[in-house]
């Protein structure tokens, strides 16, 4: 959950197909502000009642991992090794949660990460199944489900945009590139400590 | 040197100013002044995060983002970090 307009569309047509839920919320502090916190928390309060579902969130540490990205790692491939990083951290709550998938609001071209190419590098970081159910929608459509389900005034409130972005991130990416880029940094060190530090809400 | 006016950035949430044309800084320059003055930073190599009373986003490319809404409170940061960015410029083939 990014506190932006995708995700909680998503959560809301899982919820819908009547799977239990929980939610991860990388927390970008401080290449962003509080607002994307508080997005989706309110995200969850409206999810929630609709649902009657607990749904809890794990709250994971991030900005660190993207200093430590961007001190040792090649500022053209920042997005996708920043997405392996969630989408690594997300599994491990899943294992210890004994979930038995992933999901994600992504959808085809919407932005740098969500080139194929780059979903491949990224999701290649991980093993369990991912389900990403707006993946053929355009934006005119999610944002119409969002504003039906109540979380679009939510979504689009003032907020940071990630300021991690390199200023041309890269569209394509192989994994011989990511995997030389990955061999810089102590990714299990890394993953151990945003767990270590996560926040149950 | 040139910076276009403070405004608003995209997401409503903060000021940013952009150089024209974009510079390099010398960030581990800045960064020491910066906490000569007291003032925490949070470097990234790539950029600096300086926690003034509220936190200012300094690029390597000179771009700046100050995290307040106020206008007068972002004004008066914009010149303080503005100081910093001019005294810090590497001198390039083009300038």
């Amino acid at each position: 959950m990014s506190g932006g307009i995708d995700s909680p569309v998503a959560l809301h047509y899982l919820l819908r197909q009547g799977h239990e839920m929980l939610t991860v919320h990388m927390d970008n502090r401080p290449f962003t502000d509080d607002s994307p916190l508080t997005k989706v928390l309110d995200h969850l309060t409206v999810l929630r009642e609709r649902y009657h579902q607990k749904i809890p969130m794990y709250v994971l540490p991030h900005g660190s991992t993207q200093i430590t990205l961007m001190r040792n790692t090649d500022r053209h491939v920042g997005c996708v090794l920043c997405r392996r990083f969630m989408w690594r951290s997300a599994e491990r709550v899943a294992e210890r949660e004994g979930a038995s998938f992933l999901a994600t609001g992504e959808s085809l071209g919407q932005v740098a990460s969500q080139t194929l190419s780059n979903m491949r590098s990224a999701t290649a970081a991980v093993d369990l199944p991912i389900v990403r159910p707006l993946i053929g929608f355009d934006k005119q459509e999610i944002e119409a489900v969002a504003k039906s389900i109540g979380t679009y005034e939510i979504s689009t409130r003032p907020g940071l945009c990630c300021q991690a972005v390199p200023d041309r991130p890269a569209t394509k990416s192989s994994l011989l590139q990511i995997g030389r880029e990955e061999e810089r940094i102590d990714v299990e060190e890394i993953l151990d400590s945003v767990l270590r530090n996560a926040v149950v809400m | 040197m040139t910076y276009s006016t403070l405004r608003l950035c995209s997401g409503r949430a903060a000021y940013e100013a952009v150089p024209y044309p974009r510079l390099s800084l010398d960030l581990g320059r800045v960064r020491r002044q910066l906490e000569l003055e007291g003032v925490p930073v949070t470097d990234a190599r790539v950029m600096l995060i300086a926690r003034f009373e509220r936190e200012v986003t300094i690029a390597r490319d000179g771009r700046l983002l100050i995290k307040s809404t106020d206008a007068t409170e972002a004004d008066r940061l914009f010149a303080r970090v503005r100081r910093l960015v001019e005294a810090n410029v590497v001198p390039t083939r083009d300038s």
